[in-house]
């Protein structure tokens, strides 16, 4: 379960102060599929970066089954995104001279999963989330957008976390992969009892999680779901 | 996928890049690998040059050494007073003598008498008592000594055999101050005492068929020998040796010393050791002289050579250590963002660090094998150059005088007591020697020290990184 409480983070650019996140709290069931809307730099990738603990707080905290990120020291924060966290990256961010198998071996060989697991563990997921089989050992800078998504998103699956924080997740997918994708997280959510918060600009996907948010000059407010779920 | 097969991986990512920071490195590294290795080569020489320099001072009467000159015969007194100057480790006096071969009828073994000085019939010999012995010499006439004995002379003479060095040593050395190298049987003892004992040289021994325990005699006096040495040099191995007492005895000139043989405590005190037993002597006495002169300021230069190469494989070194650091800080700047991704999806700190300084040493790898390569083919051109810049000025004498010496010295590396002559043939034979001595041994240790600068130069960025925040991840492009 995650909690996050009265998080602020705000950046200093020049004399002004901006504030993308002020003031957020909400808290998501294990094992829910949340969805978080809102206009471009309205600070939705702001917000997962410090539920991802990628970035500080100014000030709030996200408690994570009851551990609380603020008091963590940086090796301990460093091993939450190893093992707790899978992030799907807005921009993807795969190490682009590795092929495809590597990145997603990555993690695992972080997390100190054996080679030989690692491989077909990897393989298996490039499976899931569609890869051309004969593309797994390509390159990722020889992918296109939508290949480098689905390599992604097995990235983040990778170590089976329990939060996943998916940043436009199928932005650059075809609408029958992004249904694909949108399943397969779903699936994950439902069997793994995996969390899973996606931000995103897709009304569909948006429509297809069990809640929603939208994020607004800092804030964030649930949409309140006219019809019934899925 | 290690590491370590990222590490090389990520040396390779930008071929051109990498063949150029190769290229520099290469050129460093083979720098440094070809300045220590004529530091080394260049280091041998000096040591053997310094062992074969001594700490020596040679004292002849003033005005004559050996058979040529006059003045006064060095005394025991005057040994006593060298022996009591500062830095003097010890005095060891010689008494020279000249044994000639018994010849049936000749005049001068049938009187059985002692011959001093000019006008024996046998040359000159101030310093030199002329004394009979039944051996022969090993060494032929040849045209030098057939002109060597009828040069004091006068009149027809019949074909002699050579003389034989005789010397008498109040210790264990030659009669420049070496220790003796006995091959077979032991010294004599108490080189103080007046004994029939005597130091065979091999060839002589050879040539009277002697070994230890056989008998000769000089002036009919049965000596036995007790040992067989071998001095290096054929002249030096067609002598005798006896103890001081009985060659003062066999003169019949008691407290006379032809030379003394002075060791000084230090290298760096011979020269001033040299003017104070001078002084102590009084230059009316005594000649005193270092037997290698040449030999020294060879060495100096040779040292000096030694210290630039030192410096400049320290610089070199250094050099292949910034350029690391500065690639490596680079590759760090350029890969902020990766490295941010490597944190956001768990990666250690360390794990991070590692993974560069392991780049850093492929890179560093790479360099040295062309580096070494670049090290075998320059080392010997950047060693001769840096010597004959060196010592072109003491080599150039030193072959003067080494020539003609070399007829009388067949190996021309002689010692002769009275100190003219350089050991060693010229500037080109001393290059051989130094260049000869590239050792595989060396490279390597060179090569360990390029990797030891490598990772310190390499973990500077590689701390760097653990300065980048995950949240680098996020930054536009
Ligand atoms: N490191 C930063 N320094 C200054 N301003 C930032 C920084 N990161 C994000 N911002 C600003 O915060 C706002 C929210 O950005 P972001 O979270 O990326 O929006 P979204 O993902 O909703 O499009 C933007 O105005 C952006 O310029
Ligand atoms: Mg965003």
């Amino acid at each position: 379960m995650i909690e996050v409480k009265d998080l602020v983070r705000q950046f200093k650019s020049g004399d002004r102060t901006i504030k993308p996140v002020n003031g957020v709290s909400f808290e998501l069931e294990k094992g829910s599929l949340a969805s978080i809307v809102g206009k471009s730099g309205s600070g939705k990738s702001t917000l997962l970066s410090l539920l991802g603990a990628l970035d500080k707080p100014t000030s709030g905290d996200v408690v994570v089954d009851g551990v609380s990120l603020a008091g963590l020291p940086d090796g301990k924060l460093t091993e939450y995104r190893r093992r707790d966290i899978g992030f799907v990256f807005q921009q993807f961010n795969l190490i682009p001279n590795l092929s495809a198998v590597d990145n997603v071996m990555l993690p695992m060989e972080f997390a100190g999963v054996r080679k030989a697991a690692r491989l077909k563990r990897a393989k298996e997921l490039l499976e899931q989330v569609q890869l051309d089989p004969e593309k797994q050992s390509r390159r990722t800078n020889r992918l296109s957008g939508g290949e480098q998504q689905r390599v992604a998103i097995a990235r983040a699956l990778a170590n089976e976390p329990k939060l996943i924080l998916a940043d436009e997740p199928t932005g650059n997918l075809d609408e029958q992969t992004g249904e694909h994708i949108i399943e397969l997280l779903s699936s994950l959510s439902r069997d793994h009892n995996t969390t899973i918060l996606v931000v995103t600009h897709d009304r569909s996907l948006a429509r297809k999680t069990e809640r929603c948010f939208r994020l607004q000059q800092g804030r964030l407010t649930e949409e309140v779901r006219t019809g019934s779920r899925r | 996928m290690s590491v370590l097969a990222r590490s090389v991986g990520n040396a390779f990512r930008n071929n051109i890049r990498t063949a150029a920071v190769v290229a520099v490195l290469a050129v460093a590294i083979g720098l440094a690998l070809a300045m220590l290795v004529a530091n080394q080569a260049v280091g041998a020489k000096v040591q053997e040059l310094n062992a074969s320099v001594g700490t020596t001072l040679t004292v002849n009467p003033a005005g004559g050494q050996g058979f040529e000159g006059g003045g006064e015969p060095l005394t025991t007194a005057e040994a006593e007073t060298a022996a009591s100057v500062a830095n003097v480790t010890s005095v060891v006096g010689t008494k020279a003598l000249r044994l000639q071969t018994a010849t049936t009828g000749t005049t001068d073994s049938t009187t059985g008498s002692t011959q001093q000085g000019p006008g024996g019939g046998f040359g000159p010999g101030g310093q030199q008592a002329t004394v009979s012995t039944n051996l022969t010499a090993a060494v032929d006439a040849g045209t030098l000594g057939n002109r060597n004995n009828a040069s004091g002379t006068t009149g027809a003479q019949p074909a002699r055999t050579l003389p034989i060095t005789a010397t008498g040593i109040g210790a264990e050395v030659d009669s420049t101050g070496k220790a003796l190298e006995i091959t077979s049987g032991t010294g004599l003892g108490d080189y103080t005492t007046s004994e029939a004992k005597a130091l065979v040289g091999t060839s002589l021994a050879e040539k009277n068929n002697l070994t230890v325990g056989s008998t000769f005699t000089i002036q009919d006096k049965t000596f036995t020998v007790t040992g067989i040495f071998d001095a290096g040099t054929t002249f030096g191995n067609n002598a005798v040796y006896v103890t001081l007492p009985e060659a003062q005895a066999l003169a019949e000139t008691p407290d006379e010393l032809s030379t003394m043989i002075v060791t000084v405590n230090s290298m760096e005190n011979v020269d001033s050791t040299k003017t104070a037993v001078q002084e102590a002597l009084g230059t009316d006495k005594a000649d005193v002289t270092q037997g290698q002169r040449n030999l020294e300021t060879a060495v100096s230069s040779l040292d000096s050579v030694k210290n630039i190469s030192m410096i400049a494989f320290i610089a070199a070194l250094a050099t292949a250590g910034i350029i690391i650091l500065l690639i490596m800080v680079m590759l760090v700047r350029e890969r902020r963002r990766e490295i941010g991704v490597l944190k956001a999806i768990g990666a250690r700190n360390r794990t991070i660090g590692l993974q560069f300084v392991l780049e850093s040493l492929v890179l560093v790898a790479l360099g040295s094998v062309v580096g070494a390569v670049i090290a075998s083919l320059a080392s010997g051109g950047i060693a001769s150059a840096l010597i004959s810049s060196n010592t072109s000025t003491t080599a150039a004498p030193t072959t003067q005088r080494g020539g003609g010496l070399a007829g009388a010295m067949p190996n021309g590396g002689g010692m002769p007591g009275g100190g003219q002559g350089g050991p060693f043939g010229g500037a080109s034979q001393l290059l051989t020697s130094v260049t000869a001595s590239v050792s595989p041994g060396v490279l390597a240790a060179g090569i360990a020290a390029v990797f030891a600068v490598a990772i310190i130069g390499a973990l500077v960025p590689a701390l760097l990184t653990a300065r980048i925040r995950p949240i680098e991840v996020l930054r536009g492009e």
